[in-house]
């Protein structure tokens, strides 16, 4: 695009030209987004003798650690068994930060892509998070094993479960999007989000839910997106409710908003990646 | 012809020396500086400069255009912005059709995987379909010649294995536009060979190629017109042979080394001649050559002997050398103030490549050097017979065959 002979547009029609023509890279590079996270996949598991078993295992031993915790020494009542409750939780979670954790150092591990060769950039964040949905498939398996163990048989409201898989993977690339962005700019990032991600954690219906928090954090608390998404499986697939309209409308709704938003400002900035990686 | 397929119109680029706020320690001190005053895209601000400045050129279908210059020049800058890698900061370049652009043949490869999976991987980084790749594979690998290594991670190649592999993919690419910068220097002689080839077919076949390069036979061997680059500006476009004198005349540098601080000999000029009395660049090999220097003597120098070096400047092979002393001549003598003419008459009996001439003087008795003058001169010698050498050794083949008498046992094909 030249910087020379600008023709005036206006915001609207800006966006709409940058929408085009984000979706339209993405049409003409989906051949490397695919082969990008295979290389990821293939990577992640390479030399390693469990192989995918691991995307089961480790959120597993963080369920049994819990588990002893939460029925023995301090017991709570979740409306379900506990260990169904923290291990659907742990697998939603690290699935936003798994690809949280990629996509962030991705533009910065591939310098020499970054500055060599042309393709839109969001591919790598994007890969990230396609990477750890795959992980999260995977260890879907063990949700369907643990609930046959329970005898938690799911009901009609299961027909929602795309939906909130889609407003959870929209919500996790836009941060993606971000994280990589700001991360290129200033290194700074992921050290503040190691941080962050931890109290983010604790914050967020995990491993206990977040309702007897919300007397003195209650906006905050509310405004977190992730905890009617992690509640949102819970009810579709074990407590057989549709999730709360008005939590999971507001988390949908802000996923939106995101992704379109952090998207629009990674395609106005992706130029200045190579000088500045 | 219609629309030229590459079209650079008044491109400036900026950059900036050294670290940009780095941690967000810097960045409010930067952030608060771009709020108060806000300056224009034409100026340059402290630690910045241009990388290019108003360069313009274009490419026409099915034309092969060269860039030469020295590092820094800006020659990868203008391939990056081609790419879209880079945006200029001032003027506008644009390309007209599928890119295909080889700025670094193993850019995209992981050493982790193997030279099969980084050949699918590469493709769809330079943006081919996998179904394409799937059909182009034995051929990828064929060219590659390492068919033997291509289940093996990548990490366990030799740098030429990688970049013969990168190439090949580069290579099976069916692009409009060809941009290739500088991955000759990588590979055996055949194997370059065998690229150069490739990139004359496709330019045959109606793909605009633009070739950055240091090799300058290659250069010469696969581009009509070429661009002459330095210090981010356009110093020359036009046909190659006349773009490599302006290139090498640029490019002369002229030291001195000699024992002490001040200058015992200094070259005034110097000029290469052919025989008709044109000062020439580009010759064919045997071509009859007269090397001629004006020497400023600022000592009282006695029982001298002029010498001439002949160096390859790709490798800094050494050619030739010889002394008049050598040769038969008495030593000299001259007073400081002097003005010493030196005409040397040879033939130029080489193969393909670009040499540079030295020229000496030293006392043999005491053998101490008063002048060592690198490239005072230099050439290009153009054939295209021979594969790799350096000396011609004109020869004549004949060949004939006769049927055999013993039974000769066929060796196993070598793969």
């Amino acid at each position: 695009m030249s910087t020379v002979g600008w023709v005036y547009r206006s915001a609207g029609q800006r966006l709409a030209d940058d929408v085009r023509e984000m979706l339209r890279e993405q049409r003409d590079y989906r051949e490397l987004l695919y082969q990008m996270t295979r290389r990821d996949l293939m990577l992640r598991y390479k030399q390693t003798v469990m192989g995918f078993g691991w995307a089961i295992f480790m959120p597993l031993v963080n369920t049994v650690v819990f588990s002893i915790i939460f029925t023995r020494v301090a017991p709570l009542d979740v409306g379900m068994p506990y260990p169904l409750f923290a291990f659907c939780g742990l697998l939603a979670w690290n699935f936003s930060a798994s690809a949280f954790r990629f996509a962030m150092i991705s533009l910065t591990t591939n310098t020499s892509l970054v500055t060599k060769v042309y393709f839109p950039r969001e591919i790598f964040p994007l890969s990230a998070v396609l990477v750890s949905l795959v992980d999260f498939a995977v260890g879907s398996l063990a949700v369907i094993a643990l609930m046959v163990y329970y005898r938690v048989t799911p009901t009609w409201t299961l027909v929602a479960l795309p939906v909130i898989v889609l407003v959870h993977v929209m919500f996790t690339a836009s941060l993606c999007l971000l994280l990589a962005m700001a991360n290129l700019f200033y290194r700074d990032v992921k050290y503040i989000f190691e941080v962050l991600v931890t109290v983010w954690m604790f914050a967020t219906a995990v491993l206990y839910p977040v309702a007897s928090l919300s007397n003195r954090f209650g906006l905050l608390l509310q405004l977190n997106p992730m905890t009617p998404i992690i509640e949102g499986y819970r009810s579709v697939l074990m407590r057989g409710s549709l999730p709360d309209p008005l939590s999971f409308g507001v988390a949908a709704t802000m996923s939106v908003v995101l992704l379109v938003t952090c998207w629009v400002v990674f395609h106005r900035a992706e130029f200045q990646f190579a000088e500045n990686v | 012809m219609g629309e030229p397929a590459v079209i650079f119109d008044r491109v400036w680029k900026k950059f900036r020396r050294g670290e940009r706020h780095d941690s967000l320690r810097d960045l409010f001190p930067s952030l608060v500086r771009r709020m108060v005053g806000r300056q224009p895209s034409g100026d340059l601000a402290d630690q910045e400069f241009w990388a290019l400045q108003d360069v313009s050129f274009e490419a026409s279908r099915g034309e092969a255009l060269g860039i030469i210059g020295p590092n820094g020049a800006g020659k990868s800058t203008s391939l990056k912005l081609l790419t879209k890698i880079l945006r200029p900061t001032r003027g506008h370049c644009h390309v007209n059709g599928r890119v295909g652009a080889v700025i670094e043949v193993a850019a995209g490869f992981h050493p982790d995987l193997t030279g099969r999976e980084n050949v699918f991987l590469q493709g769809a980084i330079m943006g081919m379909k996998r179904t394409e790749i799937a059909r182009r594979l034995d051929e990828i690998v064929d060219f590659s010649g390492i068919s033997a290594f291509i289940d093996t991670p990548v990490k366990r190649y030799s740098s030429g294995m990688q970049a013969r592999l990168g190439f090949s993919v580069a290579a099976h690419l069916e692009p409009d536009v060809l941009f290739i910068d500088e991955v000759l220097s990588v590979g055996d002689m055949s194997f370059q060979q065998k690229c150069l080839e490739r990139m004359r077919e496709n330019v045959r076949a109606g793909v605009t190629l633009v070739f950055v390069s240091h090799n300058l036979q290659a250069v010469a061997a696969l581009c009509k017109r070429a661009l002459v680059c330095g210090r981010g500006r356009l110093l020359f476009d036009g046909p190659t042979e006349q773009a490599l004198t302006v290139y090498l005349q640029a490019a002369q540098t002229t030291s001195t080394r000699g024992g002490t601080d001040r200058p015992h000999f200094r070259v005034l000029n110097a000029a290469l001649k052919t025989r008709d009395g044109r000062v020439c660049h580009t010759l064919r090999p045997h071509t009859e050559c007269q090397l001629t220097a004006q020497i400023e003597c600022f000592i009282d120098a006695e029982d001298y002997c002029v010498g001439i070096e002949l160096e390859r400047t790709r490798d800094l092979l050494y050619c030739y050398g010889t002394t008049s002393e050598e040769l038969g001549m008495p030593l000299r003598f001259s007073r400081s103030g002097e003005r010493l003419t030196i005409s040397i008459d040879f033939a130029a009996h080489l193969t393909r490549g670009h040499y540079r001439i030295n020229l000496n003087i030293r006392q043999p008795r005491v053998g101490r050097f008063l002048l060592f003058a690198e490239s005072v001169a230099d050439f290009v010698i153009e054939e295209h017979e021979t594969y790799d050498g350096v000396v011609d050794i004109e020869p004549r083949i004949a060949l004939s065959t006769e049927t055999a008498k013993t039974n000769y046992v066929q060796p196993a094909t070598i793969a």
